[in-house]
């Protein structure tokens, strides 16, 4: 139902060329949108202005704050919200979609700004905080400004709503399933083997646990291999591996989107063992989209994407004994992993971009209704509209 | 001369802060209306749907009488009247499709699924609504909004209550 076109402009409040699952989220929503024919804006902090797509406007630089027990790179400041406000003044857009506003960044500086339709989409999951008695009751006015609220997943709608007192409509994040499932099995990862990707010398991605549980995997299965993909510091991982397992171990680095998805076809059990701190999980509905059979962590994220285990094993977060048995018993049983494998790639269908653009545009239709597009919100203040009200008498 | 000026300071802080939450519940009130008539208008589509099942060969005649009665019944209702109007209308729904649609044509297909669609939306629309009532009765129980009359004549927003399992 994608019919009318619209202005859409989109602020993301982490830096752009900084890699991160809401940066991505935007970019594939904005390049969708586009797609439909809408146009639109997206305004991010950005450190390398040369390399930028036309759709992306920088705010200024980044600047890196500790967060949430992690670092942030956001933007925020006179100069920036001197920005954004001419970025929204001029834009003239029918509607705002503001990532993450409850941080201290250009988002919340948007949303305070602005007036007129306005959605925010919240992706972190935290656990209840103090500090919020402090701050929200100056985050409140703000939030309550948007005309409807965006939540990725379960885990981050109670964050919202046991912060905010507000409640919001639960629209995972996007993958293109349709290029996961065009991936081709290489020879090289088939076999008795275990893939991992994500950032692996973060404590929180849990590769850990699966080092932990590889000396009882390798006993059942000698010939295991564990690959592991994505950005860290190889050899210092190394030095937490049992000498005798480190061959076990291959790491391929950053790999690109299409090995991502030849990746995902080809090892027999993909495992996401994070412990914590996941609100979505965009790579296991990756894994899923790929055809792969999925182990995960049960923590609250991964639960609800794999339906509490209909399209993927759960194993006890951070339990390398639980991992292990999990595994091992989908290693010996290539049926079951066919039957994960296909009950996930149906599953992954809900979080294909199609129906989830969909179910975002839904939103910003109804958004937009009665509204006569943004404007920045000194103009609508109500001593300002008495002023020019008795300036148009005159 | 000092307690004059801080006075008038107070009272200029005192000012702005009133202006601020009248702002703030205006647009709170604003957001009420839109979200209402976006919910309005879907359930007005619901309606229609629901007329032209009924009068398909999708619904058995007894269904067929049951559920236009339903559906003029949800059009007309006035405001108090409506969520009970439109819950009934949402049962009459449920009976006739948890009854089997297998011998459904393409058109008639084509009819449950627009349905459908409209109920997924329906279902966004009421969470965006009661949200927007929620947060306003929660300004307007502040003491301060009470005292100054801040809400003007605006009549307090009410819950639209919605059995959103039978949908």
């Amino acid at each position: 139902m994608l019919t009318k076109k619209l202005k859409i402009g989109i602020v993301c409040p982490y830096g752009w060329d900084t890699p991160g699952g809401v940066q991505n989220h935007i970019r594939d929503l904005a390049e969708f949108l586009i797609g439909a024919g809408h146009d639109v804006s997206v305004l991010a902090p950005v450190i390398d202005e040369e390399k930028l797509p036309n759709y992306v406007v920088s705010a200024g630089k980044p600047i890196s704050i500790p967060y949430n027990g992690a670092v942030a790179r956001v933007l925020f400041g006179p100069i920036a919200y001197a920005r954004v406000r001419q970025w929204i003044s001029a834009g003239d857009f029918d509607l705002l979609h503001l990532h993450e506003p409850a941080i201290p960044s250009i988002s919340l500086l948007a949303c305070w700004a602005a007036e007129g339709p306005m959605v925010g989409t919240f992706h972190a999951a935290a656990k209840r905080q103090k500090v919020i008695f402090a701050i929200g009751p100056i985050l409140e006015p703000a939030i309550e400004k948007l005309s409807a609220r965006i939540a990725v997943s379960e885990a981050a709608r109670l964050t919202l709503t046991d912060h905010l007192e507000t409640d919001a409509v639960i629209i995972p994040n996007g993958i293109y399933a349709k290029r996961y499932a065009q991936g081709v099995p290489q020879n090289k990862w088939q076999g008795n083997t275990i893939g991992f990707i994500g950032r692996f010398d973060e404590p929180r991605k849990g590769l850990q646990v699966l080092v932990d549980a590889l000396p009882i995997i390798s006993r059942f299965a000698p010939d295991v291999k564990v690959f592991v993909a994505g950005p860290g510091d190889i050899e210092e991982t190394k030095k937490n591996i049992n000498p005798q397992l480190r061959d076990r171990f291959e790491f391929l680095g950053r790999i690109s989107e299409e090995d991502k998805a030849n990746f995902m076809s080809s090892v027999s059990i993909y495992v996401a063992p994070n412990t914590g701190g996941e609100s979505f999980g965009i790579i296991l509905a990756e894994a899923l989209a790929g055809g792969a059979c999925v182990i995960a962590s049960d923590i609250p994220a991964f639960d609800s994407l794999l339906g509490g285990g209909a399209y993927g094993a759960l194993f006890k977060s951070e339990d390398s004994t639980d991992l292990a048995k999990t595994v091992i018993d989908l290693l010996r049983d290539a049926k079951k992993r066919e039957v994960f494998a296909k009950a996930g790639q149906i599953r992954a269908q809900d979080f294909d971009w199609d129906v989830v653009a969909e179910q975002i545009f839904s939103i910003y239709e109804m958004a937009i209704v009665g509204g006569s597009g943004v404007k920045l919100g000194s103009d609508s203040r109500s001593w300002n509209r008495f002023l020019s009200r008795d300036e148009e008498k005159n | 001369m000092k307690t004059a000026l801080t006075l008038g300071f107070l009272l200029l802080l005192a000012m702005w802060y009133l202006s601020f939450l009248a702002t703030r519940l205006d647009r709170l009130h604003h957001r009420v209306e839109t979200s209402w008539a976006n919910l309005d208008v879907l359930l007005q589509k619901r309606a229609a749907v629901a007329l032209e099942i009924a009068h398909s060969d999708l619904a058995d005649p007894a269904s067929s009488m049951l559920l236009t009665g339903a559906a003029y019944q949800a059009r007309d209702a006035d405001i108090q009247s409506r969520s009970m109007a439109e819950s009934g209308l949402s049962g009459a729904l449920g009976l006739l499709l948890s009854d089997g649609q297998g011998h459904a044509t393409e058109l008639e297909q084509a009819l449950l699924r627009e349905l459908s669609f409209l109920t997924e939306k329906i279902r966004i629309a009421i969470a965006i609504h009661t949200d927007a009532v929620s947060s306003t009765q929660m300004v307007r129980k502040k003491l301060v909004v009470r005292t100054f009359r801040l809400a003007g004549t605006a009549p307090l927003p009410v819950t639209y209550e919605f059995e959103s399992d039978v949908l």
